[in-house]
C-alpha cells in the first residue's frame, strides 16, 4: 500500500477546471456572470457547488429559485455519479474548462434523483462503500468498523482530507493474503450508448480474485 | 427520478406471461428476462401478503419501491428503505437484474424493506 501512495494522492487530488453558466431562461434581476471552479474528481456535484449556488442567487429572487441542477450540452448530470466519472462519460473529448449549465427550475424528474441535503449524499456514498465491501469482504470489514469510523470516511471526503479518509479506507482496501484476499473485486462499468450518447451502468461486474 | 409503478408478476400463480410476449416453451425466455425477488419486512413494517415476486431484470429499485409502497397503501409522505444483504441501500436507479447477479443466492434476490432506516 505504501508504494501506491503517490498514485492514491494523484487520484484523490485530481481536479477538473469547470465554468458554470446560468441557463439563459432563468429569471434574473441583472446579468449573471459565469462562475469558475476546480472540481474534485472523486467528489459529488451537489457536495462541492455551494459557492456556485451562492454566486447565482445574488442575481435572482428567492421565489425564482428551486432545487439547483446541472446539465452538459443538454444532458442532465446525475449528481450521484462521481464528478470524474461524469466528465469522462460526457466531456472527455471537449476542451477545458468543462462548461456546465446551471438550472434552478424545471427539475428533470425522470433523469435525476433529488438531493435535498448533504445527508442524502452521505447516505448514497456510504451505501456504495457498503455494497463494495459486501463483495470484497462479505461486509465483515465495514461492519467491524465503528460508526465514528464511517463518519470519518465521509468527513474526509466532504472536507477533502486525504489522510483522514485513507486512515479508514485502507482497512477496506487491505486484502490479507492469509485470508485469501478479496472475495470479489467490485467494478462498475459505464458504457456510453453511442447512438444517443446516454451513459448507463452496464454491469456491476464481480471478478473473483486470484488465490 | 419517477417511474410508473406497474404491477409485478407473482411467482406462485400459474399464469402465462403477459399477452404481449410471444409464447415460450418451459418459460425459458422468462427465466432470462425476469428474476425472483423475495421481499422481507423489517421491524414493524407491514408484511406483504405476497412475498415472492417475478421481476423484470431491467426494473429499477425505485420502481420496485414505489410498487411496494402502493401495495402497502402507504401515505405519500412516508418513506420506504430497501436493503440488500441487510447491509446497504442500493441506488434507486440500479436495475434489480444487476443486483441479482452480484447478490442473489439460491436463485433469488432477497430484499428487506422498512419504513425507517434499519441499517443506515
Amino acid at each position: 500500500m505504501a508504494d501506491d501512495k503517490d498514485v492514491l494522492r494523484d487520484v484523490w487530488f485530481g481536479r477538473i477546471p469547470t465554468c458554470f453558466t446560468l441557463y439563459q431562461d432563468e429569471i434574473t434581476e441583472r446579468e449573471a456572470e459565469p462562475f469558475y471552479l476546480l472540481l474534485p474528481r472523486v467528489s459529488y456535484l451537489t457536495l462541492v457547488t455551494d459557492k456556485v449556488k451562492k454566486h447565482f442567487l445574488k442575481v435572482m429572487k428567492a421565489e425564482d429559485v428551486e432545487e439547483m441542477w446541472f446539465d452538459f450540452e443538454g444532458t442532465p448530470l446525475k449528481w450521484h455519479y462521481p464528478i470524474g466519472l461524469l466528465f469522462d462519460l460526457h466531456a472527455s473529448n471537449t476542451a477545458l474548462p468543462w462548461s456546465i449549465t446551471v438550472h434552478f427550475k424545471n427539475f428533470p424528474e425522470r433523469d435525476l434523483l433529488h438531493c435535498p441535503s448533504n445527508s442524502v449524499i452521505e447516505a448514497h456514498f456510504m451505501s456504495s462503500i457498503k455494497e463494495a465491501d459486501a463483495l470484497k469482504h462479505k461486509s465483515q470489514v465495514i461492519n467491524d468498523m465503528q460508526k465514528k469510523d464511517h463518519k470519518q470516511l465521509w468527513m474526509g471526503l466532504q472536507n477533502d482530507k486525504f489522510d483522514q479518509f485513507w486512515a479508514m479506507n485502507r482497512k477496506l482496501m487491505e486484502y490479507p493474503t492469509e485470508e485469501g484476499g478479496f472475495r470479489y473485486i467490485p467494478f462498475r462499468i459505464y458504457l456510453v450508448n453511442e447512438l444517443m450518447g446516454i451513459p448507463r451502468i452496464h454491469d456491476s461486474d464481480e471478478i473473483p480474485s486470484k488465490r | 427520478m419517477s417511474d410508473n409503478a406497474e404491477s409485478l408478476t407473482e411467482t406462485q400463480k400459474d399464469e402465462p406471461s403477459t399477452p404481449q410476449q410471444p409464447t415460450e416453451d418451459s418459460g425459458t425466455a422468462d427465466e432470462k428476462k425476469k428474476i425472483d425477488v423475495l421481499l422481507k419486512a423489517v421491524g414493524d413494517t407491514p408484511i406483504m401478503k405476497t412475498k415472492k415476486w417475478s421481476v423484470e431484470k431491467g426494473r429499477t429499485v425505485q420502481s420496485l419501491s414505489q410498487f411496494i409502497s402502493r401495495f402497502l397503501k402507504m401515505e405519500a409522505n412516508e418513506q420506504l428503505f430497501i436493503y440488500v444483504n441487510q447491509s446497504f441501500s442500493p441506488s434507486p436507479d440500479q436495475e434489480v437484474g444487476v443486483l441479482f447477479e452480484c447478490f442473489g443466492s439460491d436463485g433469488k434476490l432477497v430484499l428487506h424493506y422498512c419504513k425507517s432506516q434499519a441499517w443506515g
